[in-house]
C-alpha cells in the first residue's frame, strides 16, 4: 500500500510538469491553430538558461526570473518572426517548421552547454520528508504548488480577466475579434509569450529533482501533447487532470512494470487513446479533424 | 514505363553516368563507404517522399522502419544462422508489417495527430530494442552480422549492389508517381473531399504509401546491419528521423528526384561538418542538429515547394522566355520580307 502511494506521490509531481506543457500547447493551439511542437524545448531553455546564469553568480531568484524573461521573449519572437511569416502555409508545412525550431534550438543548446546534465539546487533543503511512510522530496511540493499556481493564474487570465476574453475571442472567431479592435497577431503573440513564461517555470522546478540537459525537451513534449490529446485538444481543464492522469499511470507502470519502459507507456497509452477516442476523455473543444 | 523513359530519359541518363563513374572518380575506400551509407538513406528517403509528397501525410519516425529492417536481418543471421538472403527478405516484410498494423491504425489520422503519433512509435521502437536485450543486445549492440555475399562483399561490389537497389527503388517510385496510383495520391494530397467523392479509397491509398515507406526503409536498414557488421540502438531514434525528414523537405517534397538529391545534399552537409569539426576544435555538441532544424525552418519560410521544383519551374521559365522571345524574331523577320 505504502508503495502505491508512493508511485502515485511521483506521479502527481510529472503529471503536474506534464499538465503545464499541455496547457501551454493549448494556450497557443486555441489561439493560432498551432501546435507548438517546439513547446518542449521551453522547459529545457528555462532549466538551462537558470543554471547558466547561476554560474556566473548570479542570485537563484534573479536568475531564474531572467530566465522566464529570456524564453518568455523567445517565444514571442519565435511567433513573430517565424510563424506570422508563413501564415498561410499548409497543416503539413506547419509541422515541419516547428519541428525544425524545436530541433535548431536543441542543436544550439548542445553547442552553448555541450551534452552534459546539468542539475539546480532545491529551492529549499534536500531533505525527504516522511508522510504516511511515503517519501516525498521537499522540491516536490514546490513543484506542485509552483504548477497550481500557474495554473490557477492562467485560469483567471483567461476566464476572469478582459485580457483573457480578448484571446477567447481570436480563439473563437479571428475575424469577428479583428471587426471588435482586436489583433488576432498580437494575441497569438501573447499566447507564444504565456506559453514560454509558462514552460520555462515548468523547467526550472523541475530542474533539481531530474536533471536537466539540451535534449529533455523533446520527451516532455511529446508528453505534455499525449496529456493535450487525452483531455480533448482545446481544453485546458481537460488536458491538466489528463497529465495527471498520465503522470500516475505512468509512474505504476515504473514501478510495477520496468523503470526502463516508463516513456514507452507514456506512448502506449497516447497511441491507444488516438485509436480509441481521438476526441479526448473530456472532448474537443476547438474542433477539427487532427487538430487542424 | 515508355511514358517514363521520354519523361525522365535525360535526368535518368545523368542519375546513372554519375552513379557509375562516381566510384573512380573517388577511388578512395572512404568515399565509396560514404557513398553507401547515403545510398542507404536515399531508400529511405524515397519512401518517405511517398508518404509526404504524395500522400500528404507525415512521418517523424521513418528511422524506426529502418531500425526495425536491421534488427531483424541481423537477429535472423546471427541467431538462428539463416543466410543474409533469408534475412534481407525478413527485413522488408517485418516493417512492412508494422506499418500495416500502425497505419492501419492511424490511417484516420491527420496533421499533429499524426506527426505526434509517428514520433511516439520512433521512441517505442527505440526503447523496445534496447530493452529487449537477449535478443537485440540491449545499448551494447551486436556484433558479427554476416556480409552480404555479393561478388565476395568489397565495398565497390557493395556499392553497386546499393545503388543498383536505388535505381530500382527510384524507378519504381517514378513509375507510381505517373501511373493511376500516383494520380489518386496527388488528388488526395490536392483535396481528400474531391477525391472521395471521385470515389478513391483514401484510407486505402494512404495506407498504402505507409505500408511502401516502411518497407523501402525496412530493406535499406536491412542492408545496413549487413554492411555495418555491427549494429546498435543509437542511429534508430530521433535524430536520424530529423534528418530523413529534412532530406525530403530540402529537395521537395513533391518530387522523388527531390527526395535524392536532398539525400545527396544533406550527405556533403553532413561530410563537410565532419571536417570542419577536425578543424574547429570548440566545435562541441550536434553541429548537425542545428544544420538540419536550421534548413527545416528556412525551406518552410522561403521556399516551401523545395530544390527540384524551384529549379525545374525556373528552367520551364528561361525555356518559355526564349520562345517567346525566338516568336518574336521570327515575326519580325517575317515583318521585314
Amino acid at each position: 500500500m505504502t508503495e502505491l502511494l508512493q508511485y502515485v506521490a511521483n506521479g502527481l509531481v510529472s503529471g503536474g510538469i506534464y499538465a503545464i506543457v499541455a496547457v501551454g500547447f493549448i494556450t497557443i493551439y486555441n489561439v493560432s491553430k498551432v501546435i507548438n511542437l517546439a513547446q518542449g524545448e521551453f522547459l529545457m531553455l528555462g532549466g538551462m538558461v537558470t543554471v547558466a546564469m547561476i554560474g556566473m553568480n548570479v542570485p537563484y531568484a534573479l536568475a531564474a526570473f531572467l530566465a522566464i524573461l529570456i524564453v518568455t521573449l523567445i517565444g514571442v519572437l519565435m511567433q513573430k518572426y517565424v510563424i506570422a511569416y508563413v501564415k498561410k502555409a499548409s497543416p503539413i508545412s506547419l509541422i515541419i517548421l516547428t519541428i525544425g525550431i524545436s530541433t535548431l534550438i536543441r542543436g544550439l543548446a548542445s553547442l552553448i552547454w555541450g551534452k552534459d546534465a546539468y542539475s539546480l539546487d532545491p529551492i529549499t533543503s534536500n531533505q525527504p520528508f516522511s508522510l504516511g511512510g511515503v517519501n516525498i522530496a521537499q522540491q516536490s511540493v514546490w513543484i506542485l504548488a509552483a504548477v497550481l499556481i500557474v495554473l490557477f493564474l492562467l485560469w483567471y487570465l483567461m476566464d476572469k480577466t478582459m485580457l483573457g476574453k480578448k484571446i477567447n475571442a481570436c480563439s473563437v472567431n479571428p475575424m469577428a475579434a479583428r471587426l471588435m479592435g482586436i489583433s488576432p497577431a498580437k494575441m497569438s503573440m501573447l499566447a507564444f509569450g504565456i506559453s514560454g513564461a509558462t514552460g520555462a517555470i515548468a523547467g526550472i522546478v523541475i530542474a533539481p529533482l531530474s536533471v536537466t540537459s539540451y535534449d529533455i525537451g523533446v520527451l516532455l513534449g511529446i508528453k505534455g501533447f499525449s496529456a493535450a490529446i487525452l483531455g480533448g485538444l482545446g481544453n485546458p481543464l481537460g488536458a491538466a487532470v489528463a497529465a495527471f492522469i498520465l503522470g500516475i499511470v505512468e509512474s505504476l507502470g515504473a514501478g510495477y512494470i520496468s523503470s526502463g519502459m516508463k516513456d514507452a507507456i507514456a506512448f502506449l497509452v497516447l497511441i491507444v487513446m488516438l485509436l480509441v477516442k481521438p476526441s479526448g476523455i473530456f472532448g474537443e473543444r476547438s474542433v477539427g479533424k487532427g487538430g487542424l | 514505363m515508355k511514358q517514363l523513359t521520354k519523361k525522365w530519359g535525360k535526368s535518368l541518363g545523368i542519375y546513372l553516368a554519375l552513379m557509375i563513374i562516381f566510384p573512380f572518380v573517388m577511388p578512395d575506400e572512404y568515399y565509396r563507404s560514404v557513398g553507401i551509407i547515403i545510398g542507404l538513406q536515399a531508400i529511405v528517403a524515397i519512401g518517405l517522399c511517398l508518404v509526404m509528397g504524395l500522400a500528404g501525410q507525415i512521418s517523424l519516425g521513418q528511422a524506426s522502419f529502418w531500425g526495425i529492417g536491421a534488427y531483424t536481418s541481423a537477429v535472423l543471421t546471427t541467431k538462428f544462422g539463416l543466410t543474409p538472403l533469408v534475412g534481407l527478405v525478413a527485413s522488408a516484410i517485418v516493417p512492412a508489417v508494422f506499418a500495416f498494423i500502425l497505419g492501419r491504425a492511424i490511417a484516420g489520422l491527420q496533421g499533429y495527430y499524426l506527426a505526434m503519433a509517428t514520433l511516439a512509435f520512433g521512441y517505442i521502437v527505440q526503447i523496445g530494442i534496447q530493452e529487449w536485450e537477449p535478443v537485440t543486445g540491449g545499448a551494447s549492440g551486436m556484433i558479427s552480422i554476416p556480409q552480404v555475399p555479393f561478388f565476395g562483399g568489397s565495398e565497390l561490389s557493395m556499392y553497386y549492389l546499393i545503388w543498383g537497389i536505388v535505381t530500382c527503388v527510384l524507378l519504381f517510385s517514378l513509375n507510381l508517381m505517373h501511373s493511376r496510383i500516383g494520380r489518386a495520391f496527388r488528388a488526395i494530397h490536392k483535396s481528400e473531399v474531391a477525391a472521395t467523392s471521385m470515389g478513391i479509397d483514401v484510407r486505402k491509398f494512404k495506407l498504402n504509401a505507409f505500408v511502401v515507406s516502411g518497407m523501402f526503409a525496412g530493406i535499406s536498414g536491412g542492408l545496413y546491419a549487413h554492411y555495418m557488421g555491427i549494429l546498435d540502438p543509437q542511429p534508430f531514434g530521433m535524430h536520424e528521423s530529423i534528418k530523413f525528414l529534412t532530406m525530403v523537405v530540402i529537395g521537395g517534397m513533391t518530387s522523388i528526384w527531390g527526395a535524392l538529391i536532398g539525400t545527396l545534399v544533406i550527405g556533403f552537409i553532413s561530410e563537410g561538418l565532419v571536417m570542419l569539426s577536425e578543424v574547429v576544435p570548440g566545435l562541441q555538441g550536434d553541429v548537425d542538429t542545428i544544420v538540419f532544424g536550421g534548413i527545416l525552418v528556412l525551406i518552410v519560410m522561403f521556399m516551401p515547394e523545395g530544390l527540384v521544383p524551384r529549379i525545374r519551374s525556373l528552367y520551364e521559365k528561361a525555356q518559355a522566355k526564349k520562345a517567346a522571345a525566338n516568336a518574336e524574331q521570327r515575326v519580325e523577320r517575317k515583318a521585314a520580307i
